[in-house]
């Protein structure tokens, strides 16, 4: 029973995980940008949703789009504006460039917003299936995260942005030659980006307590998804995701909760030393 | 006489520091087979990248149906009618036959005329119609070609500019290509072919251009090229 508990906690929180990483999977794969803001938007999401249900009594689903819109819109603006600037220089430049940006936003959000936990509370209520306990706004915020998770992969195979999306990243010459403009998607990717980071800070924010500083443990939680799973696929990420709610959940249940992080970070570097090519040796995103 | 569809004027272009093409002068009717043909690294290449956008243009002009082209961004000058097929085909690895197909496309809107195109390429080349699903990139080196070219075409240009048609590719193969393109030209497109082997080139098209250090050394009529003795020694090895 203790088993199924737990497999049950690590894929809730696992589809989480994959939501989260996704974003941040995608501008790396195909920007070759490693993008430093992506925590921090994430957290931008989740108290911009909050603040909408709590402060304007906007249903939190649609606060949710709202705010997975006005996130591409921002991701938009940044990659067109800033980062295509300096989109082919070491991907150094391009990281220090996105760190300094979470550096203003991070400072913007500690002042716009509250510095005590928020929490969007829909008071669902919790199943309980035999002895094996469900809340259901984490399992609502699963379906979420798996819908999100899935509407992007099919929007990357099926439509034509995500066609030219695919191409910029396996062949940028011969992607110009179809008469895509590679700055306009470039900014379309990270945008997109920015857009599943929101949406996936809106889930976190009504399924957990959110905090301005959990931007670095997001950021460093897409770098683990992205290692165990591979760079450059949706599939990649939900695998990496699912391994790293599972591992948490577990290293939780045996070590005690304050371990479930540090269990995610050494399974990271166990794998980065066992496979350093894990990172780069995926090419494409599908 | 018509104005040719495209006519270049002492076209020069290269990379950075590196001037590649000297004043090029080439003009190409409409409807009509052209082709390019030198020795390695004259500059062949670069002029269809220059032509089609992605290599800039230093100084020269670029008039595509009498208007200016040079300076123009690649999808404005494939959204005007020029549409380059790449040396080594370039097919986007991880995608579907049809999704390459598709992304020639890209800048069409009229999906109902899209649709149209693809039965067309696929009715001149029905292997592709058979591996419309399979990964572009898995596909034979001639039936890689028959994708690259057919790409092309979905652009629905008016100019299709071909890189190494042959390269690489068995005779038969090759002979296939050229009966393709036949027919695509017989609906009107123009298409400049680029070729390593001169005598499938002159076979194909009615006037030919040779290219050499990045200038037009001789031009004119295939057949009257192919009886130049400097050509019959320096490129058919007669
Ligand atoms: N990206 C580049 N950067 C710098 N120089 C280049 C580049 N591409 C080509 N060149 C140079 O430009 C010259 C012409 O090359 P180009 O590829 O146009 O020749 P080509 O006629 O197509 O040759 P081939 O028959 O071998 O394909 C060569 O000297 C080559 O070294
Ligand atoms: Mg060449």
């Amino acid at each position: 029973m203790l088993y199924v508990q737990m497999l049950v906690n690590g894929i809730m929180l696992g589809a989480l995980y994959a939501c989260l990483a996704i974003g941040f999977s995608l501008v790396w794969g195909v920007l070759n940008v490693i993008n430093m803001l992506h925590g921090s938007l994430l957290v931008l999401g989740g108290y911009l949703t909050y603040t909408a249900w709590h402060d304007y009594g906007v249903h939190p689903l649609i606060a949710l789009f709202a705010v997975a819109f006005a996130l591409f819109l921002l991701g938009y603006a940044i990659q067109r504006i800033l980062i295509n600037r300096v989109v082919d220089m070491p991907v150094l430049v391009t990281m220090t460039l996105t760190f300094a940006l979470d550096l203003i936003l991070y400072n913007f959000m500690i002042v716009y917003f509250t510095a005590t936990p928020v929490r969007v509370t829909l008071n669902l209520g919790v199943i309980d299936a035999g002895g094996i306990f469900v809340p259901v706004d984490r399992l609502a915020g699963m379906v979420l995260a798996l819908l999100l998770t899935g509407l992007l992969y099919v929007v990357l195979r099926r439509s034509r942005i995500g066609r030219a999306i695919v191409a910029v990243r396996m062949d940028r010459s011969a992607a110009m030659l179809m008469g895509i403009r590679v700055e306009h998607i470039y900014a379309i990717t990270f945008g997109i980006g920015a857009l599943m980071a929101g949406a996936t800070g809106a889930v976190f924010a009504m399924v957990y307590p959110m905090t301005t500083d959990l931007d670095f443990t997001f950021l460093g939680k897409a770098f683990i998804v992205c290692i165990i799973g591979g760079l450059g696929s949706v599939q990649g990420a939900l695998v990496g995701g699912l391994v790293l709610g599972l591992v948490e959940s577990i290293a939780g249940q045996f070590l005690g909760p304050q371990y479930a992080l540090t269990a995610g970070f050494a399974l990271m570097l166990v794998l980065l030393v066992a496979m350093p090519t894990g990172l780069t040796g995926v090419k494409g995103f599908e | 006489m018509p104005e040719p569809l495209l006519k270049v004027e002492s076209l020069h272009a290269g990379y950075g520091e590196v001037r590649v093409l000297w004043g090029v002068d080439i003009d190409i009717e409409a409807g009509e087979i052209a082709c390019i043909v030198g020795s390695n690294g004259a500059g062949k290449t670069t002029l269809l990248r220059a032509l089609s956008g992605l290599v800039a243009v230093s100084s020269g002009k670029l008039l595509f149906d009498g208007v200016e082209l040079a300076g123009l961004p690649a999808d404005q000058i494939l959204a005007r009618g020029i549409a380059h097929v790449p040396e080594g085909r370039r097919l986007f690895r991880g995608m579907s036959v049809r999704d390459n197909l598709l992304l020639g496309a890209y800048l069409r809107s009229d999906k109902v005329e899209i649709h149209r195109d693809l039965d067309y390429v696929f009715s001149i080349f029905p292997i592709l119609k058979e591996r419309q699903h399979q990964d572009a990139t898995t596909l034979s080196g001639g039936e890689q070609q028959m994708c690259a070219v057919a790409r092309g075409i979905m652009s629905r240009p008016r100019l299709l500019m071909i890189d190494e048609l042959s390269l690489g590719l068995a005779p038969r193969m090759v002979e296939r290509l050229g009966e393709a393109l036949i027919e695509v030209n017989k609906i009107g497109l123009a298409i400049l072919i680029v070729e390593q082997d001169v005598m499938t080139a002159f076979e194909l098209a009615r006037r030919g251009f040779v290219i050499e250090t990045g200038v037009v050394r001789m031009r004119g009529n295939t057949q009257m090229l192919a009886k130049d003795p400097m050509i019959r020694q320096a490129y058919l090895g007669l």
